[in-house]
């Protein structure tokens, strides 16, 4: 009995113990996870502005843990500090609330900001990708890992599961995330979408790609292939949906010439063959 | 030797006039019921002819019956346990309503609710399937004698064999022939129905091997309809169950014979006891098919015999059973007169209902207006029978004549004997030759006459004691048995579980 308890006691110390030091542990991992697609620690500007000496800026830190809790209410609101940095994110992308944000987490967050700040080369400073000029093999590449025919080495699902491109053949690619034509125009840029890839930070594509990142390599090829692709109009929704709607009655037509042969020797109708043999055109 | 007793069937062919009257009693009785009403436990069908369902006899088609591959394995044609799984959603060898047809009435309704006419109203046809008008294009009974046409009689599957001169006589002017088969379930000793449900919802009865299909088991699959070469088990659309002929199993327990039997004109149906040995059923099932009569036969044991009537009380079968089995008028028919046959044994169902093989008038040709026979010899030459011998080889002796030419040898010995003792105008010497060609005697023809044609309803229907009590001592306690029995089913056959 009192060894049972014991053996509980342990166990609940333990889960305690770990859950503590996880949540102490994982500021930096979750902002690399939420915040780096978007922001860098002296890396410049990406969607989001530069975070390197955040607490010298003129807003206080009340200021940021509510920005942080909520940001869409505190740009609307109107805020001039807020609508400047949003008017410099190009007007159109609001912060998301990252998830699992509380008070605590923004505290941490912030801490681990100053932190970093102070560092000569910050952790956060964001992976620096080349400006090499874009081949048409880097393009051509960038295709064939959108569209699957080239795995990601790391695992992750091509992007044509879930998205589609302007040049994507036959049934279109997935519906579930956006067209990616624009890409560049929305996501402002080729670093800023490389930084975006580093790190997919949707609730969709975080999962997905924490545990199997795209390499630089993979990143610059798609991001030659996205380039190439912005101004073209993007893939017609309706023109799938009818080249679905033939080939499901081409396989269907198919599938019903198969089972018609599998089960060939299945009974067909005895008396009206007879009848129609027996006497064309003079039943019943 | 496993010794069963099995309430066993006699129709003499050549006394059936086609009257359907069996079809009626039977109907009336049993399958004047909504989804019963396109099943004829009982049928009359014209031969040649393609009967009911449409060719059931063309099994290449319907798939009916067992297959034995020669290397000792009997196989269910039409559905095993491996094919079962990917034809869960269809059965493919199942019969169509149209292979049947689509029950119909008459709107008599309209002869007086007709509003005022021109003419007189009158009561179309009208579906019992869904009450709409229907164009009747086909009935259970639709080639009732049609012998010699072109549509019906020139498909019969047993033609296969024959002369392409001896398929032209069937159906030219003078020489067209057709006779009557009336078929029940044979209560086969090696039932496919029984081995084909999954359900396990037909069974032999063990006290008398009739075959029945348990309306609380049966599960929908129909794998019996398509197994039963015969095509006697039907399913019933409404209740979602299969059903057949169960050979009034009530009557025969209250000592009456089955309505079919009772209410026959030409006296046409035997019912007895047989006592087989169950030992042998897979063996005999597995011969090759010039065998299998033969080997049917030496199934059926000698009720007579000591050695057998002991085995017969070590097995349970009570004494009157055993008595009746002596008395059994299809164990003279079967066993000792051999002109009994059974119907299609190729099919490795071992059918337990023997027919006697009909005589037919001799072939004859017209010539100016003047009908010449082909034979002088009226009564002896079975050869030159307008139904050709091939024909009926395939009916009753799975393609082989020898069974059949003795059958039909013995009953023309008959007539010749009796035509010597009555008209006289046949010397008595002729007579015994022909007797003795036919390996009979005249004591023997005497008595093939007396059950022929002067049988009484003793004579005929020799029902054995049931036992009930003894049957259901077996299951059961009997007196809690005697506690619930009395109320019947509190509801009918019901679709679903």
């Amino acid at each position: 009995m009192s060894r049972s308890i014991m053996l509980r006691g342990t166990v609940v110390l333990a889960v305690v113990l770990t859950a503590t030091m996880a949540d102490a542990q994982d500021s930096p991992d979750y902002f690399r996870q939420n915040c780096m697609n978007c922001h860098t620690i002296g890396g410049g500007r990406l969607t989001g502005p530069d975070l390197k000496d955040l607490s010298k800026r003129r807003v206080g830190r009340d200021w940021m843990i509510d920005f942080l809790l909520n940001p869409k209410a505190v740009i609307d609101a109107g805020d001039s500090y807020a609508q400047e940095i949003f008017d410099a994110s190009g007007g159109k992308v609001y912060m998301p609330v990252g998830p699992g944000m509380t008070k605590q987490r923004a505290e941490d967050l912030l801490d681990l900001i100053d932190a970093e700040s102070k560092l000569e080369k910050s952790q956060f400073k964001g992976r620096q990708f080349s400006n090499k000029p874009f081949t048409t093999a880097d393009r051509k590449r960038g295709r064939q890992i959108f569209e699957g025919t080239q795995q990601l080495k790391a695992g992750g699902a091509s992007c044509i599961s879930c998205h589609s491109m302007h040049d994507t053949p036959a049934l279109g690619g997935g519906r579930l995330g956006p067209d990616l034509t624009e890409v560049v125009t929305r996501l402002k840029g080729r670093k800023s979408l490389s930084a975006w890839l580093v790190a997919p930070g949707t609730e969709t594509m975080q999962p997905i790609f924490k545990g199997h990142p795209m390499s630089d390599d993979e990143i610059h090829s798609l991001v030659a292939y996205f380039e190439a692709s912005a101004g073209k109009s993007p893939s017609e929704p309706s023109a799938n949906r009818i080249a679905l709607l033939l080939m499901g009655l081409v396989g269907a037509a198919g599938l019903v010439f198969v089972f018609d042969s599998l089960w060939k020797r299945r009974f067909h109708n005895v008396r009206r063959q007879l009848v129609d043999v027996s006497s064309p055109g003079d039943h019943p | 030797m496993d010794v069963r007793s099995q309430v066993s069937m006699v129709f003499h062919l050549d006394k059936c006039i086609g009257c359907h009257t069996c079809s009626v009693a039977c109907k009336n009785i049993w399958t004047d019921r909504k989804g019963a009403d396109y099943m004829w436990w009982n049928n009359v069908e014209t031969k040649p002819g393609t009967g009911y369902p449409t060719k059931w006899e063309d099994q290449s088609k319907y798939n009916g019956g067992w297959h034995s591959n020669g290397n000792g394995r009997l196989r269910i044609k039409s559905i095993g346990k491996a094919r079962i799984v990917p034809n869960i959603f269809h059965n493919p060898h199942m019969p169509s309503m149209d292979d049947y047809y689509e029950p119909w009435t008459y709107d008599y309704q309209n002869l007086f609710n007709a509003p005022e006419g021109s003419d007189q109203p009158t009561a179309e046809p009208i579906s019992m399937i869904d009450g709409k008008k229907i164009d009747v294009q086909s009935g259970p009974n639709w080639d009732d004698d049609l012998g010699g046409s072109p549509l019906y009689a020139a498909n019969d599957p047993n033609l296969e064999g024959l002369t392409e001169q001896q398929k032209l006589q069937l159906s030219s002017v003078e020489r067209l022939v057709f006779f009557y088969l009336p078929r029940i379930c044979n209560h086969c000793l090696n039932p496919c129905c029984v081995a084909s449900c999954p359900s396990g919802a037909l069974y032999k009865r063990g006290e008398d091997g009739i075959v029945l299909v348990d309306q609380k088991k049966c599960r929908a699959w129909r794998s019996c309809v398509s197994a039963c070469p015969y095509k006697k088990v039907y399913f019933n659309w409404f209740t979602g169950k299969s059903e057949k002929c169960i050979l009034c199993y009530p009557r025969l327990e209250t000592g009456q014979a089955p309505a079919c039997f009772h209410s026959c004109v030409g006296r046409i149906r035997y019912l007895g006891v047989l006592l087989y040995d169950a030992d042998r059923i897979e063996d005999v099932a597995k011969l090759p098919d010039d065998e299998l009569v033969e080997g049917h036969r030496s199934m059926i044991l000698d009720p007579h015999d000591p050695e057998v009537i002991a085995n017969a009380k070590k097995c349970g079968i009570s004494d009157g059973v055993i008595e009746a089995a002596q008395n059994s008028p299809v164990y003279r028919f079967v066993m000792e007169w051999k002109i009994a046959l059974p119907p299609h044994i190729e099919y490795r169902t071992l059918p337990m209902l023997f027919y006697v093989p009909p005589m037919s008038p001799v072939q004859a040709s017209k010539e100016d207006d003047v009908i010449h026979h082909s034979s002088d010899n009226l009564f002896h030459d079975i050869d030159s029978s307008r139904v050709p011998m091939q024909f009926l080889a395939n009916l009753f002796g799975a393609g082989h004549e020898g069974v059949v030419r003795y059958a039909l040898a013995k009953q023309k010995a008959v007539r010749w004997h009796r035509r010597a003792e009555t008209v006289g105008d046949i010397d008595r010497e002729t007579a015994d030759r022909m007797l003795r060609e036919a390996d009979c005697t005249r004591e023997e023809a005497e008595e093939i006459y007396k059950l022929t044609a002067l049988c009484t309803y003793e004579d005929r229907f020799v029902i054995p004691p049931m036992h009930r009590e003894q049957a259901i001592e077996m299951m059961k306690e009997p007196h809690e048995h005697r506690e619930e029995t009395g109320f019947g089913f509190v509801g009918g056959p019901q679709r679903g579980m």
